[in-house]
């Protein structure tokens, strides 16, 4: 099982992953496939299934992995264009190619620099190059519209991560390292692993189930009103209907100042008056739309949009992500921070 | 028997002849009809809802006497109420080293109980903590999302599979016996209590629960547990589940990390 203080290392991987979507698995005849192609034989041989009681059936187990790596926000220098050309995305095919041969590489030269990190195969991979620039899609520039000014002021919790890992208190590492919670948005965006969201779908409810920090959001899908304003959450409260066959849920009545809007619910945190519109709409049996509209006044000048494809893999499962009860990254750095300020005392001593 | 009182029996016997007649399958049918339970399109008991034990089964799933609490400063708040167990026959038939074991367990719960420190709770103490669990049951898996430390599992209705790693919640396999939902779990990590009193489990224990829709708003209860490193035989327990039927229930959020770190943490912190 993976464990959360690889997250450490897993963390200076995602930077050096950065920008190029790494891959594995081979080039599949459907990741050539041209996308006008793909929906024509989507269009033609595809009807979406229903479940026994008639909603659209959205079930399964899907992943956001191929967008891993994608910025949040567009390169200024791409300007308003959302997709990549069909030339770059050949590059980028070419790249993930790469990065499955690296993967499949089990030993290193002698003498050479391994990091201490986890190996490469913890991580998740794109399976083909993501499309777009930026997951923001709108504004048209595909970048998150400015802070307000208060919002700027408010604290962001520091510690491991960063590159200023203050350790004095568990109040000092985001709510992820503390293993509270991602966040809707940070549980859903495509991060270096644990991307799973298995939907089960009940009469009356749908459920999504986020392998990491094994979140289980039940989403009433009656009608019924939102909870009391006063029943307030991390995760907020969610109530979902159909639009089509696109699953719609709003989700608001969050605690606020928590997590933010960027992978593992990184950034700024985000406020109580946070409303969040998702909509999940299946195109093929194994690829959906995702979308969410994120709109904060007490953050955000304008709300925004941000979207990404999730599909299904073959064997891709969620697994039991035990990050609390395994969190001996909280125990190592905090005891760390205090064995060094024991030994800078004792050298000041010393000194005197 | 005197022929008055014989007289009586045969006028009773004859009563009841009548009412068994009357009723459809012609006295064939047990007097009372099957309670009206909901049901999948596929006529299966559909068990989707909001669930909820009553009861102290969290404290001690054995009978157990009223008594104070580890901590006096929490007062009445504190204090483990009696209530009758839901052990069949009342003993958990440990052997002499795990029922000493679970004697130090309930001396250092404070130290030792996952339930203290926020760890998912495992199968079946999940089932019976005083917090509310949403099932969702789809045509094929059902997803148990409990309240408790959003712990979860979803129930493979699918081939069995085998545990891939051990876990905390188990892996959980189901399958249907005409109306009853057998869910048999596997690859538990060993490391969940069964309740507050140091009732223990091993990483070789194993987990057959049994969910009956008794009528639309109770579930019976009844799971058979096996592990031969710490009980001579198997042993059963079993409770009611009841509907949480408030208008505005629903299940809550007690991401409860955050109430437990300065008991984990605490002595880490810069002073």
């Amino acid at each position: 099982m993976r464990h959360l203080f690889l997250i450490y290392g897993s963390l200076v991987a995602a930077a050096a992953l950065g920008q190029s979507a790494a891959g594995q698995g081979k080039a599949s005849a459907a990741a050539k496939e041209t996308p006008a192609a793909t929906r024509a034989r989507a269009a033609t041989s595809w009807t979406h299934p229903k479940t026994p009681w008639g909603d659209p059936d959205v079930q399964g187990t899907w992943t956001s992995d191929d967008c891993i790596g994608t910025p949040l926000n567009r390169p200024a220098n791409l300007g308003d264009r959302l997709y990549y050309t069909e030339q770059e995305l050949a590059q980028r095919q070419a790249n993930l190619e790469k990065q499955q041969q690296n993967d499949l590489v089990e030993t290193v030269a002698p003498n050479a620099r391994v990091s201490t990190g986890s190996p490469g195969h913890w991580g998740e991979r794109a399976r083909r190059p993501c499309k777009q620039t930026s997951l923001v899609i709108d504004p048209p520039n595909g970048r998150v519209p400015d802070m307000l000014p208060e919002a700027k002021l408010r604290p962001i919790p520091e510690g491991a991560g960063n590159n200023n890992p203050k350790a004095d208190s568990w109040e000092d590492f985001s709510y992820y390292i503390r293993c509270i919670s991602r966040g809707v948005p940070g549980s859903i965006f495509p991060v270096i692993y644990g991307n799973g969201q298995q939907i089960v779908q009940g009469k009356g409810f749908v459920t999504i189930l986020q392998e990491m920090v094994h979140e289980a959001r039940v989403i009433p899908m009656d009608g019924r009103p939102h909870a009391s304003p006063y029943i307030r959450s991390y995760m907020g409260d969610p109530r979902g209907h159909w639009e089509g066959n696109t699953l719609v849920v709003e989700t608001t009545n969050f605690l606020g100042n928590r997590t933010g809007i960027v992978g593992n619910g990184g950034g700024t945190p985000t406020s109580d008056a946070m409303k969040l519109t998702e909509r999940f709409t299946r195109t093929s049996p194994n690829e959906m739309r995702y979308e969410i509209t994120i709109d904060d006044p007490k953050t955000y000048a304008s709300s925004f949009k941000v979207g990404f494809p999730l599909t299904q893999e073959p064997g891709y499962q969620n697994f039991e992500y035990a990050c609390h009860e395994g969190n001996y990254a909280m125990f190592d750095s905090l005891s760390g921070a205090r064995a060094q300020e024991k030994k800078a005392a004792a050298k000041a001593a010393g000194a005197k | 028997m005197s022929d008055r009182r014989r007289a009586c029996c045969v006028l009773l016997s004859t009563a009841l002849l009548f009412l068994f007649a009357a009723l459809p399958g012609g006295g064939q049918t047990p007097a009372r009809t099957a309670p009206q339970i909901p049901r999948m399109p596929s006529g299966k008991p559909n068990f989707t809802g909001l669930w909820q034990v009553l009861g102290t089964a969290d404290w001690d799933i054995r009978d157990h006497s009223a008594q104070a609490g580890p901590f006096f400063q929490l007062g009445a708040i504190g204090a483990m109420p009696a209530g009758q167990g839901i052990v069949e026959g009342g003993e958990i038939p440990y052997t002499p080293a795990a029922a000493k074991q679970q004697r130090e367990n309930f001396k250092n719960r404070m130290k030792l109980d996952p339930e203290v420190k926020c760890y998912m709770p495992g199968i079946p103490r999940a089932n019976y903590l005083p917090f509310p669990f949403q099932i969702i049951q789809s045509q094929r898996d059902i997803a148990f999302a409990y309240e408790f430390a959003t712990a979860n599992r979803v129930v493979n209705m699918g081939k069995a599979k085998e545990a891939a790693v051990d876990t905390w919640m188990g892996t959980s396999n189901g399958r249907w016996e005409g109306d009853v939902l057998v869910v048999d779990v596997t690859g538990l990590n060993g490391n969940s209590w069964f309740d507050r009193s140091g009732n223990f489990q091993t990483d070789s224990t194993h987990v057959v629960e049994r969910f009956t829709l008794a009528d639309a708003d109770h579930i019976s209860y009844e799971a058979t547990i096996e592990d031969p490193a710490i009980f001579t035989r198997p042993w059963k327990i079993s409770t009611v589940i009841y509907r949480r039927k408030e208008k505005n229930a629903q299940i809550n959020e007690f991401k409860c990390v955050e109430y437990v770190e300065e008991l984990i943490y605490g002595d880490l912190k810069k002073k």
